[in-house]
């Protein structure tokens, strides 16, 4: 029952800077970029895979942080919403969250931006549905949707422009 | 000139820059020098009798620093107690189990630990011996002779008992050509904030001081609730919130671990942390709705209702939580059923019963079932009498010419038309049309159903509502603001709102703004803190914002205009009417050189004794108070069109439309949030959502994946349209919180009915999963 506290050393890229992490080897992604790094926009909502709240990428594509090991970051990239910069696609996303009000309370909101960039990198054109289905692993109990849907579109139509 | 108001646009959300790169404060976020972590065990079983609990290992783990159990708490912490209200059994309980757990997750003991990993290691090492007792998993077990009695002290599971008699309904249902006698069941849910519960204490062995950052909707409420139950003296009691992620209604009463955790940081003297995991949130933070109508309707050849009998059960759960007591519900239902329609004479009975489930909360729009019942009935209704729903509401709702009046329940109508409304959702949504495409669906084997809800909202509640409800003044205590000139002129607002995904940092501050006269980005809205902030019970809940924190903001920010003017008059020596104040600056009409920047009136407010205040004191500062008058209803009326399969049982929301009225809104994108919002939760609450027990007492939705909550592809855009009925009050804006939850069940359920008439399908109950729609349907 007692953990033995194996510990592992974790190199990994967050955010464009590398680090060398000493941790226990059951830590999550989400609790050393929380906890290590003070990276707090990554929440957990339910640490059990299903909300969606913390969202980052792993190498470009999106992961649950609550289920990723931090182990299994090393040698990897990961970008949590602190790390999606000021480039095209993360200035148009967010003009287009202020824009729609996409937001209520905000918590949803990191993995919200994480699925959304992720989508937008792969489908600059996409369908409402489309916005939908990817938006889909992604919980909000605030808005009913529609507002971060319509945020979504007009962040991929600007971009387009 | 003209001015541009920003109260009435929709101006971009103060809150957003912050949300939108991960620089939000939630309670997890905080993270003090020397700070532990706790974590609770739980009870596995729903009833059981605790015969020992063995600490030895548990405390023996290294990195364990504290643990506790009621035992080691008695004498130094006081028991809880929820308002009660006459004829209401209200329980006293300790922070952590006392010799009898009464739900699974009940939290038996605290441990505390150098982290969150080696609480919940050594929470696993504690020993609990339990004897198990007879589970009460739901209300008829509950009601019955045989069943094991939670609370041996009141020697019964029926807490609450209530009847009352409104007009003679023995002559109307004498006099009815029909009699309607349905069940209506409502199956209990869950709020389910992304952000579970949690706090952060930290209690100062230098300074007695302990300060407890939590996320919470009434900082007020929680202060004084921990100030009692703790023995620590409110001066030395400080509740601070940050940014919150959702509550609908979940957070607003104290929690037991909010008790056991601050007790444990006094004894320890370093901040401890408790961050609530998922499956505690969805087993223990608390579950609302579940109650069951059987309702009688004595109606005449076209539908009319000539009289209304409702007998209704309320299952609160094991424990009352500290906030509003169970009889509030059940109040507030028998006072609001009758809606805006005609109806005089009303017979209500209530009971409400205790079970080994989790407490009973407020869930947005708490009273709902008064509307889902009400406009189920009525499709019911309209269907006995061989006329269609819409006509039978018609029929049944006062006219314009029989309103305003006070409602049979002895509730003021006032400032609306309902029949309105639903005139309109009904030509928004094209009915007329729809009938003809419904039946040409139908010859094609595909099954189309429309659904329509009318419902008034108070918001707040209103003086003749307080009234009929027969207790309870909280929801009517006044809300205060204050507003302070700082030195460099500019404005900070302290609320006692507590917002948690409202924006009120938005529109309390368009409201500053525009009635002062100065920009937005010059007005800061303080909230969160109760070192600060004005004291109130409630904090946000209740759709009282609009209007009762919009008046207080309102009065204290005129109150400081006439302060600014009254110094610049003083100045210049120029009569306070020549005066205005624009985009900052006080302005003398028809002197363009007279022009004081707010920064100067700052500094001369701060600096010139007599300037500001006559009495010579310094700055400018001024607070003011608000409550309504009569007359705070929203009105709406909800319609949606569906499809369901009849293969798979799954709906399809083709269209789904709120007319809603709340008045003038202050800023209009919020409102739809608040409606599109709550149209989902209601929805859910039909298609996806039940906090599903076994019957002896395990709880089956602990996880996001056995209690569903709707997703972006699980739900259609919402349409919402506005109505504006009274633009001449004081105060023109009206709480908007509740409404869309309140609406979604009954239309929706409605929709689904009407789509599935030609199976003949009833639906008197309103968790709708596939497979009971098929059931329903008698397709399997």
């Amino acid at each position: 029952m007692t953990p033995a506290s194996t510990r592992v050393s974790v190199r990994t890229n967050v955010n464009g800077r590398d680090h060398e992490i000493v941790v226990d080897a059951r830590r999550t992604l989400a609790e050393v970029v929380r906890e290590e790094l003070a990276l707090t926009g990554t929440h957990l909502g339910c640490e059990q895979g299903a909300c969606g709240a913390c969202t980052v990428l792993l190498d470009g594509v999106s992961a649950r942080a609550c289920l990723t090991l931090a182990a299994r970051a090393d040698g990897r990239r990961v970008v949590t919403i602190e790390g999606l910069g000021d480039g095209p696609l993360a200035a148009s996303l967010r003009q287009a969250c202020l824009d729609h009000f996409a937001f209520q309370c905000g918590f949803c909101t990191p993995g919200m931006l994480i699925a959304a960039t992720e989508l937008l990198t792969e489908n600059a054109d996409p369908s409402v549905a489309e916005v939908r289905e990817a938006l889909s692993g992604n919980l909000c109990r605030c808005t009913g949707y529609d507002s971060i849907v319509a945020a979504v579109m007009a962040a991929a139509e600007a971009l387009r422009s | 000139m003209t001015i541009q108001r920003l109260t009435g646009t929709s101006v971009q959300r103060v809150e957003d820059p912050r949300l939108l790169t991960g620089r939000g404060r939630y309670v997890d976020d905080v993270v003090l020098p020397g700070m532990l972590h706790a974590a609770f065990a739980r009870s596995p079983h729903p009833h059981a009798r605790i015969v020992a609990i063995d600490a030895t290992a548990a405390a023996a783990l290294p990195g364990v620093r504290l643990v506790l159990t009621d035992a080691d708490l008695r004498g130094e912490i006081g028991d809880m107690t929820a308002n009660g209200s006459a004829g209401l059994f209200v329980p006293t309980y300790s922070a952590l189990a006392r010799d009898v757990v009464r739900l699974v997750g009940e939290p038996i003991a605290i441990v505390v630990a150098e982290s969150r990993h080696l609480a919940e290691d050594a929470v696993a090492l504690l020993r609990i011996e339990f004897e198990l007792l007879d589970p009460v998993a739901d209300m008829d077990t509950a009601m019955s002779e045989h069943a094991a009695v939670l609370f041996p002290e009141h020697g019964s599971n029926v807490i609450y008992r209530t009847e009352h008699r409104y007009g003679d309904t023995e002559s109307a249902f004498a006099a009815a050509t029909h009699i309607v006698r349905e069940r209506f069941v409502q199956h209990r849910q869950a709020n389910v904030p992304m952000e579970c519960r949690g706090g952060v204490a930290d209690y100062s062995p230098a300074t007695g001081m302990l300060e407890y950052h939590t996320s919470h909707q009434a900082p007020h409420a929680m202060r004084f609730t921990l100030s009692m139950t703790l023995r620590q003296p409110t001066h030395l009691l400080r509740v601070r919130c940050g940014d919150i992620g959702g509550s609908f209604g979940q957070k607003g009463g104290i929690g037991r671990e909010d008790i056991a955790l601050c007790a444990a940081a006094r004894r320890l003297g370093r901040p401890v942390k408790w961050i609530e995991d998922r499956r505690e949130n969805l087993t223990v933070a608390g579950q609302a709705r579940e109650e069951r109508l059987d309702v009688q309707a004595a109606i005449d050849a076209d539908g009319a209702i000539l009289g209304l009998r409702v007998q209704m059960v309320m299952d609160t759960g094991a424990y009352p939580q500290l906030g509003f007591p169970a009889s509030g519900y059940t109040n507030v239902v028998r006072s609001l059923l009758p809606g805006a329609y005609r109806l005089e004479h009303y017979d209500f009975d209530a009971l409400a019963v205790t079970t080994n489930k989790a407490t009973y909360v407020p869930y947005r729009g708490p009273w709902e079932v008064e509307t889902w019942v009400r406009e189920r009935l009525l499709d019911v209704i309209a269907r006995t009498a061989g006329r269609d729903p819409v006509d039978v509401r018609l029929r049944n709702l006062w006219t314009d010419d029989e309103l305003p009046r006070a409602s049979v329940t002895g509730v003021e109508l006032i400032r609306f038309s309902q029949r309105e409304s639903l005139v309109q959702a009904r030509d928004h949504i094209g009915y007329a049309a729809f009938r003809t495409e419904q039946a040409t669906a139908r010859a094609e084997g595909r099954f189309l159903g429309i659904g329509f809800a009318n419902f008034i909202e108070p918001a707040p509640f209103m003086p003749s509502l307080i009234k009929a409800i027969g207790f309870m003044a909280a929801p009517r205590t006044p809300q205060e603001a204050h507003i302070r000139v700082e030195p460099d002129g500019t404005l900070t607002l302290f609320t006692s709102q507590q917002p948690h995904g409202q924006g009120h940092e938005t529109t309390l501050a368009q409201l500053v703004a525009d009635e002062v006269g100065v920009p937005m980005a010059k007005v800061r809205v303080v909230h969160g803190d109760t070192q600060v902030t004005p004291f109130n019970f409630v904090g946000t809940g209740g759709s009282r914002a609009a209007t009762l924190a919009s008046g207080a903001v309102m009065g204290a920010a005129r109150q400081v205009r006439e302060r600014i003017l009254r110094l610049a008059a003083d100045l210049w020596e120029i009569d306070v009417a020549d005066l205005d104040i624009v985009d900052g600056h006080v302005v003398a009409n028809g002197v363009p050189s007279r022009r004081l920047p707010m920064a100067m009136v700052g500094v001369m407010a701060y600096t010139r004794p007599g300037l500001a205040n006559a009495d010579g004191s310094l700055g400018i500062d001024e607070r003011h108070a608000y409550i309504s008058g009569e007359g705070t209803w929203s009105q709406s009326t909800h319609c949606c069109i569906v499809e369901v399969d009849t293969d798979t049982g799954l709906v399809r929301i083709a269209r789904y439309v709120v007319v809603e009225d709340c008045g003038r809104m202050i800023n209009p994108a919020i409102v739809d949030g608040q409606v599109r919002g709550g149209v989902v939760q209601g929805i859910g609450a039909v298609l996806f959502e039940r906090a599903a027990y076994a019957p002896d007492g395990r709880f089956l939705a602990d996880t996001l994946s056995t209690y569903l909550v709707p997703t972006a592809n699980d739900v259609p855009h919402i349409e919402v349209v506005h109505r504006h009925s009274d633009p001449d009050d004081p105060v023109p804006f009206r709480g908007v919180g509740e409404g869309g939850a309140i609406g979604a069940p009954a239309a929706l359920t409605n929709a689904i009915e009407d789509a599935l008439a030609p199976f003949g399908a009833k639906i008197r109950e309103q968790y709708l999963p596939p497979d009971r729609i098929l059931e329903l349907a008698g397709l399997l």
